[in-house]
C-alpha cells in the first residue's frame, strides 16, 4: 500500500476539487433521496387525510396550523445565503492561501506528459475512448448527451413531481438519470482522475504509478473471434451484432418503459415521437457499460468494424 | 450513539414538532457570528501571509543589517588599526613631507595669485552690467541698421555713432581696495577694457591650475600608496558603511540585465554577497545566507551587473518566496541550483573552447579526465577526438574539390570547342578569354585540394588513440598475459586507464583470442641484453619518470600521465620493449585510411616498391593517399642511442611480480573463438580507444554526452531505482551521474537480462575527487542557454592561447616545464631534483618563453629539438642536461599552434621582425672582449662553449645560439635583472648597475670602457648577437 504514492494523487492542486466531490456528491445525493422519502411519506399522509391536504402548505416538516405560508425573502433566505457566502467565502480563502496554483515548467512539444489527462469534466470522455473509437467516443456520444440532456424536458410526460422533491412520483426519471450521471459519468471522472496512471494503466489506489509497468492485454475484434476474414462479411456480421443488440435492448427498454402501473400511465402520454427519442437515447446509453463489460470480460474490441468507424 | 442519531435524524416528520415557526423564529446569529469571526481571522492570515509569509527576503534583510552592523563595527578598530600602521610607515611618511612642503612653497604664490584675483574680479564687477548694457544697445542698433530700409539708414547711423561715442562713465576701484579711480571712455575702449580684464582673469586661472600640479599629483600619489597597501576598506569608508546601514531600505534587491535576458533576485536574502567587507558566517552569526561572494577577482572579470547569478550558479533567480522555490530545487524548476561541489560546472557554457580554466580547477580536472582517462573513447562529444572527424570531411571535400575540376576541364574544353567553331571573331575571343579565366579557376582548385591534402596528413599525425595500438600485440605481449589482463586490469596494474568490464570468463577468452589472433606477424629485429644498471640511471634521468611512474600505492613516484611500469616485465616481448623504447612511433605495418587496412610487404611488392615506410616516406603503394605511418600514441621519440634503448629495456624488464603465475592459454589460437571474440570486441567498442585490426572505423558505442546536463530526466533512465531515487531526492542529474559514475552497472540491478543486453560501460573506480569532477563536467554540458555573445570566443592573442593549451595538455608539457605561473610540475617533485644540484638539472621554465625567443627559431626547434640532423642524442639548447626534450613529431599545425600560444602569453606580436642592431666598432669589439674574458665576469664559468670537457659542468647555454634564438630585447632585460625574469635562477644579478642614465658593467672598472658613453648592457647584447662559434675559440 503505497501511503505517499495516494498522497500525491490526492493532494495534487488539480484534484483537490475531484476529492472534494468525492465527499459532497455522496453527501448531495443522500440529502435529496432524504428529502425525497421524507416527501413521498408526506404524500401518503396527505392522500389519506384529504382535510389535512387542504390546509398544508408545507412541502416539508415541521408543519403546524396557522403557522405563515409565505415568508418574506429579506431576512429570512437572505440570512441563511448570508451564511453561506460566509462559509463558502472561508473556503475559498483557506485555500488560496495554502495551496498554489499548479504552475508547471515550460512546456516542451519533445515531451509528452505520461498520463496525458484532459481537464476533468472531459476524463468521462477520455475513459471512453479505451473502449470506443474516437468518432464515437470523442464526436456521436457528446453529441448525443448533450442533445439528450436538452431533449430531457420535451420528452418527459410526467407532469407530478415539479416543486419537491420525490421519489415515488418521478422513479423512472430519477434512477435513470442517477445512473447517467453518477455512474456514466461521475464514476468515469474519478476513474480518470485517481485510477488511471502511466500509460493510462490501471493503478488500484495504494499503487505505485511505475511508468516501467508492461501489462499484457490483447484485445480481438469480434469478427476475428469468429473468424471472418472478408469484407463484405466483416461489415454484416457487426451490423448483424448491433442490430441483434438494438432490438434486443430496445425490447428490454421497453419493458422498463411499461414496467409498472404509474410507468404505464406516463407512457399513455407519450406520443411516438417522444417514445423513439427515448427509445434512441436509451439505448444508445445502455451500450456503454454493455460494450466495458464485453471488453473485461471477453477482450472484445470492437463488435461492428467499417472503414468510416467502429463500434 | 450515532446510529440512534442516524436514526432519529432519517425520519424528519418524527421529530417532535415545535410551537413557533421555526422558519421565522431560529436565530442564525450564532452560526453567522462564528463565521464572521473566522473569515476576520482567515483574512487576517490572507494578509500576513501576502505581507510576510511569501515574502521572507524581509526577515532575512533585517536580520541581516543588524549582523553586518555588528560585524563592521567589530571590523572598524581593525581597520583603524591597520591604516595607522600604513600612516606611520615610512614611505608614507616621506610622501607626506612632501606633500606638505610642496603646499607651503605654493603658498605664498598662491596668496600672491589671489589678491590679483580679487583685484581684477573686483574691477569686473564695477563695469560688466553698464558694459554689457552698452553692448546690447549698440548691437541692437547695428541689427537695426543692417536690417533698415535705404531711407532710415541715415538717421540711425547718427545714433548708432551716436552710442559709440558714449562717453561711459566707470568707476574702477584701485589696487589697494579702498579708493576708486573714475574715467570717461567711449565704446570702442570700453570694450577693450572690459575684454584685457576678462583675458586676465583667464591667465590668472591658468595660473592657479598650473599651481595646484604638482601638489595635486603629490596628493594623488600619497593616496594611491595608502590604498594600494590597504587590505579592505579603510575606517573612513567602514563608518560610512555603518552610517549608510541607517538608511537601508528593506526592498527586492535585483539584478536585470537585459542583454542577458534575465532578473536575479538572489540579493534579496542574500544580501551581503557583494558587500567590499569580507564576511562569513562566523562574523555574520552563523549564518551562511549573509556570507559574500569568494574570489573576488572571478567578479571582477564577471561583472555581475551583466551576468547575473543564475548563468553561472543556476537556480530561480526570480523567486523570492521560499528557499526551495528561489534555488530551483522543486519538480519543475529544469534548473536546480548547483551544489556547492559542482558550481564549477556554469563555466562551462561560455568557455567550451577552453582546455585549461584557472578559476575552475574542479571543472578542468573533470574535462581532462574525460578526455585523457578513457571517457571520449565511447562517448561522443563535441571538442573532443575532432581528428576523425576532420578527416573524413576532408575526404569529402577533396573529392568534391576533384569532380569540380573535372568539370572544370570539361566545361573549358567545350567552350575552346564552341570557340572554334564560333561564327564571328568578336565571338571567338570572348570564348577564349573564358576558357582562359577557367583555368585560373583549375588553378584556385589545385591550390585549396593541395592545401587539403596537406591538411589531411597533418591529420594523421595529429590522430592519437588514447590506448596501446593491438595490432602490434602479437610482437609486444605474452599471449597468455592477456586474459589475465582482460578479466581484471585494476588487479594487474591499480593505476591503470583501463577500466574493469563486466566479463564472463568465456567471454574473456573469446576476446583474447580475437585480440591475439588479429594481431600483425612481428617483424622484430633480434636484441642483445643491456645493462640494467645503467637503464636504471637512464630511466631516472632522461625524463621518463615525468609521464612514468614505478612503484605502487605509497611508493608511487613519477607521473600518472602515463602506464605505471611495476609489472611490465610480466607482459612485454624485449626486442619490442627495446624498438618502442627507441621509437615508440614505430610499427609494424602501415595503415591506410582510404583502404581501411594494413599494408603489407606483398602490396608494396606487387607495385615494384621496397617495403619502406615513414614521415618522409608515407604514400600508399596502391593510390594517390597518405598512409598512417605512425603509431597513434603521444609518446615521444628520446632520441636514445640502441645501447642506452636496451639498457632502459634491460632495466625495465626487471620489473615484476617474481610469485607472478601464467597459466597457458593455448585456446587463444582458436579460430571459432575468435570470431565470437570478434562480436564481442565490437559489441563492447574495445576499438573506441584501441586501434584493431578490422575495426578501425568503427563508431562510438556510448551516449552523446554534449548536452547531457540538459536531457529531459524523463529521458535518463533510473530503471528500477526510479521510485527509490524519488523517494531518496536523487531523482535528478546529478544524482544519475553520480550514482553512474560509481557503479556502471547500477541501472540494471534487479533486471532480467540476458548477457549481452546488459549495460555496457566498465567500471572505472573512481575515487570520490574523480567523481565530483566528473559530474561537474557532465552537468556543465548544457542546452546554449546565454546569449552567442557572452561566450568567451576570443578572435585575438586569447584564441591562440586557448588552442595552445590543448596542444599543451594533449602532449603533456606541463610535466617536465612550468607553462603559467604558479603551476607545479611532475619532475619537481622526483626525488632527483630536490636538492639545489638537483634543481640545475631542470628543464626551463616556459613562462615568457614567447618573449624570449624568436618565434622563427622556436618553431625548427620544436620539429627537431636537436637542432641537428646528424647528431641526435642531445638536446639542441642545453646540450648539458641529461633530461631530454623529446621529439614529438608534431604536425606543422600543431607546431604553428604552439608557437602562437606562447607569443599570445607573453603579449608578443607576430610575425616577428626582428630589430636591426648596429653592428660593433672595432673599439667596441676589443671592449667587449675584454669584459667576458675579464676574471671578474662569470659568463664563461656557467655557460657552454663548445668544448667539451668544459661544457661538461655547464649549466648554461652557449652564446652561439644567441644570434638565431633570443630576442635583443629580452636579452637586454634578462642580463640586467634576470632575477624577475625567473626567480629562483642561478644567472646572476647585479651584473649592470643604474647611473641615473645608463647601465654600466658592475662587478669590474675596465679601462678600456671608462670613456664609453653609451649604455654597456647594449653593447653587451649586440656583442652576443653577432657571436659566432669562431668568436667563441677566440675568446678561450
Amino acid at each position: 500500500m503505497d501511503w505517499h504514492q495516494l498522497w500525491v494523487i490526492v493532494s495534487a492542486p488539480d484534484n483537490i476539487p475531484i476529492v472534494a466531490i468525492v465527499f459532497l456528491v455522496p453527501f448531495f445525493v443522500w440529502y435529496g433521496f432524504r428529502q425525497s422519502f421524507a416527501t413521498d411519506r408526506l404524500i401518503a399522509k396527505l392522500e389519506g387525510d384529504p382535510k389535512l391536504a387542504k390546509v398544508h402548505h408545507r412541502k416539508i416538516e415541521p408543519y403546524r396550523e396557522g403557522w405563515e405560508q409565505k415568508v418574506h425573502v429579506w431576512p429570512y433566505l437572505l440570512r441563511v445565503e448570508l451564511l453561506a457566502t460566509i462559509i463558502v467565502t472561508v473556503i475559498l480563502m483557506v485555500w488560496s492561501i495554502t495551496v498554489n496554483a499548479p504552475l508547471e515548467e515550460p512546456a516542451n512539444p519533445n515531451l509528452t506528459m505520461n498520463p496525458s489527462k484532459a481537464p476533468w469534466y472531459f476524463l468521462g470522455l477520455q475513459e471512453i475512448l479505451v473502449y470506443f473509437d474516437p468518432w464515437i467516443a470523442g464526436v456521436l456520444m457528446p453529441t448525443l448527451i448533450i442533445v439528450g440532456l436538452i431533449a430531457i424536458p420535451y420528452i418527459d410526460t410526467n407532469p407530478l413531481g415539479n416543486g419537491y422533491y420525490t421519489f415515488r412520483q418521478r422513479k423512472f426519471a430519477i434512477l435513470t438519470f442517477c445512473f447517467g450521471f453518477l455512474i456514466l459519468w461521475l464514476l468515469l471522472v474519478l476513474i480518470g482522475t485517481f485510477i488511471r496512471g502511466p500509460g493510462w494503466m490501471w493503478f488500484w489506489p495504494g499503487e505505485t504509478w511505475d511508468h516501467h509497468r508492461l501489462i499484457f492485454e490483447t484485445n480481438v475484434d469480434f469478427h476475428e473471434m469468429l473468424g471472418i476474414k472478408s469484407q463484405p462479411w466483416i461489415g454484416l456480421v457487426g451490423f448483424l451484432a448491433v442490430g441483434l443488440y438494438v432490438v434486443v435492448f430496445g425490447f428490454l427498454t421497453h419493458k422498463l418503459i411499461v414496467w409498472t402501473e404509474f410507468n404505464r400511465k406516463i407512457y399513455a402520454r407519450m406520443t411516438l415521437l417522444q417514445y423513439l427519442t427515448l427509445q434512441t437515447l436509451l439505448v444508445s446509453m445502455w451500450a456503454l457499460p454493455l460494450k466495458i463489460a464485453l471488453r473485461q470480460l471477453f477482450r472484445i474490441k470492437y463488435v461492428w468494424v467499417t472503414p468510416w468507424f467502429s463500434i | 450513539m450515532s446510529l440512534n442519531w442516524w436514526k432519529s435524524r432519517s425520519r424528519l416528520e418524527e421529530a417532535p414538532v415545535p410551537e413557533e415557526d421555526p422558519i421565522v423564529t431560529s436565530s442564525l446569529a450564532t452560526p453567522i457570528a462564528i463565521t464572521s469571526l473566522l473569515l476576520v481571522l482567515t483574512l487576517i492570515w490572507a494578509f500576513y501571509d501576502e505581507a510576510s509569509g511569501l515574502r521572507p527576503w524581509i526577515g532575512y534583510q533585517e536580520r541581516f543589517v543588524g549582523l553586518y552592523r555588528e560585524a563592521l563595527l567589530e571590523l572598524k578598530p581593525e581597520r583603524a588599526s591597520e591604516e595607522k600602521a600604513i600612516y606611520a610607515s615610512e614611505g608614507y611618511q616621506e610622501l607626506k613631507a612632501a606633500l606638505e612642503k610642496a603646499e607651503s612653497d605654493s603658498q605664498a604664490q598662491a596668496n600672491e595669485i589671489g589678491k590679483e584675483e580679487g583685484q581684477v574680479r573686483g574691477s569686473l564687477a564695477a563695469i560688466t552690467k553698464s558694459f554689457a548694457n552698452a553692448r546690447s544697445q549698440v548691437q541692437a542698433k547695428m541689427y537695426e541698421l543692417e536690417t533698415a530700409s535705404e531711407g532710415d539708414k541715415a538717421s540711425l547711423q547718427e545714433e548708432l555713432d551716436e552710442l559709440l561715442a558714449g562717453p561711459y562713465e566707470i568707476s574702477l576701484p584701485s589696487a589697494d581696495g579702498v579708493t576708486s579711480e573714475s574715467k570717461s571712455l567711449d565704446f570702442e575702449e570700453f570694450a577693450k577694457l572690459f575684454s584685457s580684464l576678462k583675458a586676465r582673469q583667464g591667465r590668472i586661472g591658468a595660473r592657479k591650475v598650473q599651481l595646484a600640479r604638482q601638489p595635486g599629483e603629490l596628493r594623488r600619489e600619497l593616496d594611491a600608496y595608502a590604498k594600494a597597501r590597504l587590505t579592505g576598506p579603510n575606517e573612513l569608508q567602514i563608518s560610512r558603511l555603518i552610517s549608510g546601514l541607517d538608511q537601508y531600505r528593506v526592498e527586492i534587491k535585483q539584478i536585470h540585465s537585459p542583454e542577458m535576458g534575465l532578473v536575479d533576485r538572489c540579493q534579496s536574502c542574500h544580501a551581503g554577497i557583494l558587500e567590499p567587507v569580507t564576511l562569513t558566517s562566523e562574523n555574520m552569526g552563523g549564518e551562511k545566507v549573509f556570507t559574500k561572494h569568494p574570489n573576488s577577482s572571478l567578479l571582477g572579470i564577471h561583472d555581475t551587473e551583466v551576468f547575473g547569478c543564475s548563468p553561472c550558479h543556476n537556480g530561480n533567480g526570480v523567486g523570492t518566496v521560499s528557499v526551495v522555490q528561489a534555488h530551483g530545487k522543486y519538480k519543475h524548476w529544469l534548473h536546480p541550483l548547483y551544489f556547492p561541489e559542482n558550481f564549477e560546472a556554469g563555466c562551462l557554457q561560455c568557455h567550451e573552447a577552453d582546455r585549461r580554466l584557472e578559476h575552475a580547477p574542479v571543472l578542468s580536472a573533470g574535462r581532462e579526465f574525460f578526455a585523457k582517462r578513457g571517457c571520449a573513447g565511447c562517448h561522443a562529444r563535441e571538442g573532443f577526438e575532432n581528428e576523425a572527424r576532420e578527416f573524413r570531411e576532408l575526404q569529402k571535400a577533396i573529392a568534391d574539390l576533384s569532380n569540380s575540376r573535372i568539370e572544370t576541364e570539361l566545361e573549358i574544353e567545350r567552350t575552346v570547342a564552341r570557340a572554334d567553331e564560333s561564327e564571328t571573331n568578336e565571338e571567338a575571343a570572348r570564348l577564349y578569354s573564358e576558357a582562359e579565366e577557367r583555368t585560373l579557376t583549375i588553378a584556385d582548385l589545385d591550390t585549396q585540394m593541395d592545401r587539403s591534402r596537406d591538411r589531411a596528413d597533418e591529420l594523421l599525425m595529429e590522430t592519437k588513440k588514447l590506448a596501446p595500438n593491438l595490432k602490434e600485440v602479437k610482437a609486444k605481449l605474452r599471449r597468455d598475459w592477456l586474459p589475465v589482463w582482460i578479466k581484471d586490469p585494476k588487479g594487474f596494474r591499480p593505476t591503470t586507464k583501463m577500466p574493469e568490464f563486466r566479463l564472463e570468463d568465456e567471454q574473456v577468452q573469446a576476446i583474447s583470442a580475437f585480440i591475439w589472433q588479429s594481431g600483425v606477424e612481428p617483424r622484430l629485429e633480434d636484441q642483445a641484453p643491456g645493462d640494467g644498471e645503467r637503464g636504471k640511471a637512464l630511466f631516472e634521468s632522461r625524463g621518463c619518470m615525468a609521464c612514468h611512474s614505478i612503484g605502487e600505492g605509497e611508493e608511487q613516484v613519477g607521473g600518472d600521465f602515463a602506464a605505471n611500469l611495476s609489472r611490465v616485465g610480466e607482459k612485454v616481448n624485449y626486442d619490442y620493449l627495446v624498438r618502442w623504447v627507441h621509437n615508440p612511433r614505430e610499427r609494424t605495418l602501415p595503415y591506410c585510411p582510404i583502404h581501411e587496412r594494413d599494408i603489407t610487404p606483398e602490396d608494396y611488392a606487387e607495385n615494384g616498391l621496397p617495403f619502406d615506410f615513414g614521415l618522409d616516406n608515407n604514400r600508399c603503394p596502391l593510390g594517390d593517399h597518405s598512409l598512417q605511418v605512425q603509431n597513434p600514441t603521444t609518446m615521444p621519440i628520446l632520441r636514445l642511442t640502441p645501447g642506452e634503448s636496451r639498457d632502459v629495456a634491460s632495466y625495465l624488464i626487471t620489473h615484476k611480480n617474481e610469485d607472478a603465475a601464467y597459466s597457458a592459454a593455448p585456446e587463444l589460437d582458436d579460430p571459432a573463438l575468435a570470431e565470437k571474440g570478434r562480436f564481442l570486441v565490437r559489441h563492447y567498442g574495445c576499438s573506441g580507444c584501441h586501434e584493431i585490426a578490422g575495426l578501425e572505423n568503427e563508431s562510438k558505442i556510448g551516449t552523446n554526452l554534449t548536452r547531457e546536463g540538459s536531457k529531459p530526466i524523463e529521458r535518463l533512465d533510473f530503471a528500477l531505482l526510479t521510485e527509490e531515487a524519488k523517494s531518496e531526492g536523487w531523482y535528478n542529474h546529478k544524482g544519475f551521474f553520480e550514482r553512474k559514475l560509481a557503479d556502471p552497472a547500477i541501472y540494471d540491478k534487479g533486471k532480467v537480462k540476458k548477457p549481452l543486453e546488459k549495460l555496457r560501460m566498465p567500471n572505472f573506480h573512481l575515487s570520490e575527487e574523480q567523481k565530483t569532477q566528473l559530474t561537474t563536467f557532465l552537468l556543465g554540458s548544457v542546452d546554449q542557454k546565454i546569449p552567442e555573445k557572452f561566450h568567451y570566443r576570443p578572435g585575438d592573442r586569447r584564441k591562440d592561447i586557448q588552442e595552445g593549451w590543448k596542444v599543451v595538455m594533449k602532449y603533456n608539457c606541463v610535466a617536465c616545464h612550468q607553462l603559467a605561473p604558479g603551476q607545479q610540475t611532475v619532475l619537481r617533485q622526483l626525488p632527483l631534483y630536490q636538492t639545489d644540484d638537483g634543481k640545475e638539472l631542470l628543464p626551463p621554465p616556459l613562462v615568457g618563453e614567447g618573449a624570449r625567443v624568436d618565434p622563427n627559431w622556436l618553431a625548427p626547434f620544436l620539429k627537431n629539438p636537436a637542432l641537428s640532423e646528424t647528431d641526435t642524442h642531445r638536446n639542441g639548447v642545453r646540450s648539458y642536461l641529461q633530461i631530454r626534450m623529446p621529439t614529438f613529431n608534431l604536425s606543422n599545425a600543431e607546431v604553428q599552434k604552439l608557437v602562437r600560444f606562447f607569443s599570445a602569453s607573453s603579449q608578443q606580436t607576430l610575425p616577428y621582425m626582428a630589430p636591426e642592431l648596429k653592428p660593433l666598432s672595432a673599439p667596441e669589439l676589443t671592449m667587449a672582449r675584454q669584459l667576458f674574458t675579464h676574471p671578474a665576469a662569470p659568463c664563461l664559468r656557467c655557460h657552454a662553449t663548445g668544448d667539451p670537457k668544459a661544457d661538461q659542468t655547464a649549466t648554461a647555454p652557449s652564446f652561439a645560439l644567441v644570434r638565431e634564438r633570443l630576442k635583443p630585447d629580452w636579452t637586454r632585460r634578462w642580463i640586467v635583472h634576470p632575477e624577475i625574469i625567473q626567480p629562483g635562477t642561478s644567472m646572476p644579478s647585479g651584473l649592470f648597475e643604474w647611473d641615473g642614465k645608463r647601465w654600466i658593467f658592475a662587478l669590474a672598472d675596465l679601462p678600456s670602457m671608462k670613456d664609453y658613453p653609451k649604455d654597456h648592457a647594449d653593447l653587451v647584447v649586440r656583442y652576443m648577437f653577432q657571436f659566432t662559434p669562431e668568436e667563441q675559440r677566440r675568446l678561450k
